[in-house]
């Protein structure tokens, strides 16, 4: 393995510039929220030290191919380049996440802030009947003591997962494949004759599950709550994607997957950037649908959209983008907080829309109701084709 | 073989009538140097598994293709006991008792593709292809081989490579790869091609096209990736289309035709039904210049 430098040269040579160039390199992309390991940068400079360095293209692609792993950081990874490298001024329209800015989370009404919490250990085994009356009350008529209380019971709430089953065969004495090697080596001890059976059966996995929550102005005394729902479900175990939307389409998966709730709320608001703002749903759902659907996210997946359907924009637009997302989902459930209001009907243009393409709708305002969608969700079934 | 330099390596893709644009060139280059595996991902129909066909044909090494799925498990990827083999061989052995260190020898392994590569004598090429539709198990057992070159098969122990292969792994994105795989991967993603750069590729795999046809092809194709559709279409849709109204004896675009064999490009009904009539008489215009 060539390594680039030899640790015991004391005048500074080209290669230890290099060196130094990629180490610090690697900083930047770190701050720009990219994992830059030590095994990367190793890679870089023995990447480097293959090519002819005097090609700025080929040194460009050669950091970019060790540094980089995902398609969502290339820009990152170009700003970063072309501000090092080139030493030019990074283009405002170009600017890597970076830094990100100070987090802004606004919240009034019924939704406390982060200020006095509530330790979540410090509920009382007698305070059975004090959830009772918790689960039906409405998130946004919540007190900041309620609301504390609240947030313990949705982490156990959120567990419900939609199952499928795999092809992947696991051992099963009721099963209907034979296990031939199982078989075979049962038969060492009989003398080739299959007289103990095995047998193998298709096993179940917890099916794809999509949640989209919208965070706009209308939604604010859930989004808090609901953010939490989202986070408890992500990490209820794999294949749970989440996103969020106001006016633009934020993917929160990453930033949902800290174990810590406070931590993980934290670095979802410094990632999105239209909190509490104006609404376009059918903008938001065609971006999803482009960037994400396109890979084949929603195929087989159940959808769950958590939005009141206060829709500024075009209500068309939801519907064909609602109708493109029911034709590849395996079933689309609609959270809407509003329905839990006696004398709720459809009445929003946006909800109007996609009505026809929903599979289920429930309301999401309270806690009985996210339990309710854990059952919901526990065991839909294929989306009726109309 | 092995290549000097990066110059030298994309003239040989370009022998295997792969044009590859400087990034793909260095990223292959690289895969090469480091014996590092290559994660290519980018659009359907981008040439991610062409690459790997053409790197192998440069190389003059065997390319070995694991093509992924969901269920594909160790019995279809690496290796699997011959038990019917094994069965009679219990059956003939009139002594009457076999030990299993007899029955689990190398004489009754089906060697799958994986095994196959690392125990190949000369060096392969091993294409690990639509590797995110495999199951995450699958890809988590994968980790063995791309990191150390090696497989663990219980009854027989850990088998290295004879010689380390060249991996190339592609993805479509439809689900986000293990980190722990991507550290061991050098990644490239493949974009669509630029005009000029679709139109030498069409010249150079439909021999014989006219050239007029062949540019407005590939102008009216970066039209379509240009509009908002479900699916723009890839370079391998190009590529078959021009070889469609190419044998069709077209020498270039005109909307009757393009109409009738736009089925080739366009996958999606909504897609068909967006591009009819003045978008598409207009499309064409354009590409015509």
């Amino acid at each position: 393995m060539a390594e680039p430098s030899t640790a015991a040269q004391p005048a500074p040579t080209p290669q230890h510039a290099v060196v130094r160039h990629v180490v610090f390199f690697g900083r930047v992309l770190r701050e720009g929220g990219l994992e830059v390991g030590p095994r990367r940068i190793a890679d870089a400079l023995r990447g480097l030290d293959a090519i002819d360095l005097g090609r700025q293209e080929d040194v460009y692609w050669t950091l970019r191919q060790t540094l980089v792993s995902r398609r969502e950081d290339l820009e990152t990874f170009d700003s970063a380049f072309h501000a090092w490298f080139l030493r030019v001024s990074v283009d405002a329209g170009l600017r890597p996440a970076g830094p990100p800015p100070p987090a802004v989370v606004r919240r009034k009404g019924g939704t406390p802030g982060p200020g006095p919490e509530v330790d979540g250990g410090e509920i009382e085994l007698g305070a059975w009947s004090g959830n009772e009356l918790l689960r039906t009350r409405d998130f946004a008529a919540m007190t900041a003591e309620e609301f504390a209380r609240a947030r313990v019971l949705i982490r156990q709430i959120a567990v419900g997962r939609p199952r499928r089953r795999t092809h992947r065969l696991r051992p099963d004495r009721r099963g209907s494949v034979i296990d031939v090697r199982g078989l075979v080596r049962a038969s060492l001890a009989t003398g080739g004759d299959p007289v103990v059976r095995a047998y193998r059966s298709r096993a179940h996995a917890p099916r794809k599950l999509v949640l989209i929550l919208d965070i706009s102005g209308s939604m604010e005394a859930y989004a808090r709550a609901l953010l939490l729902y989202l986070h408890a479900a992500r990490g209820s175990g794999r294949g749970v994607e989440t996103f969020a939307f106001g006016t633009r389409l934020t993917r929160l998966t990453t930033e949902l997957g800290t174990r810590s709730a406070d931590a993980a709320l934290a670095a979802a608001s410094r990632r999105v950037v239209d909190w509490s703002g104006g609404t376009r749903i059918g903008d938001s759902l065609k971006a999803y649908n482009d960037e994400w659907g396109r890979r084949a996210l929603t195929r087989g997946a159940v959808v769950v959209v958590v939005s009141d359907g206060c829709d500024r924009g075009d209500p068309t637009l939801v519907e064909t983008e609602m109708a493109r997302l029911a034709r590849q989902a395996f079933a689309v459930v609609w959270v809407n907080p509003l329905k839990g209001h006696p004398g709720y009907e459809p009445l929003t243009g946006g909800m109007r829309a996609a009505s026809p393409h929903i599979d289920r709708l429930v309301s999401g305002h309270d806690l009985a109701s996210l339990e309710a969608l854990g059952t919901v969700l526990d065991g839909i079934e294929r989306r009726h084709t109309a | 073989m092995m290549f000097a330099s990066i110059d030298e390596l994309d003239s040989a893709l370009t022998g295997a009538s792969y044009l590859a644009d400087r990034g793909l060139a260095t990223a292959l280059y690289l895969s090469l140097e480091l014996e590092k595996p290559l994660l290519l991902e980018g659009e359907a129909g981008v040439g991610k598994t062409e690459a790997a066909k053409a790197i192998a044909a440069s190389l003059e090494a065997p390319l070995i293709r694991l093509q992924c799925y969901e269920g594909l498990d160790i019995a279809h990827a690496v290796y699997e006991w011959n038990y019917a083999r094994q069965l009679l061989h219990i059956r003939a052995a009139q002594s009457g008792t076999v030990d299993e260190g007899e029955l689990f020898a190398r004489e009754f392994l089906i060697r799958r593709p994986v095994l196959e590569a690392l125990e190949s004598e000369e060096r392969v090429v091993l294409l690990i292809d639509e590797i995110d539709r495999a199951d995450e198990e699958f890809e988590a057992f994968l980790l063995e081989v791309l990191s150390d070159f090696q497989v663990t098969v219980p009854e027989l122990g850990t088998i290295a490579a004879r010689q380390r292969p060249y991996v190339i792994l592609t993805s479509n994105r439809t689900r986000e790869l293990h980190d722990a795989l991507k550290r061991r991967c050098l990644y490239h993603w493949i974009d669509h091609p630029s005009v000029e750069r679709e139109i030498q590729i069409v010249e150079l795999r439909v021999p014989g096209v006219p050239e007029r046809l062949a540019e407005e092809a590939a102008r009216f194709a970066a039209e379509l990736r240009s509009l908002d559709l479900q699916k723009p279409p890839g370079l391998a849709e190009t590529i078959d289309w021009v070889r469609a109204l190419s044998a069709l004896g077209r020498q270039e675009l005109d909307v009757e035709n393009v109409e009738a064999t736009l089925g080739m490009l366009l996958k999606y009904h909504e897609d068909l039904l967006a591009i009819r009539d003045e978008t598409l008489a207009g499309l064409v215009a354009a590409a015509r210049g």
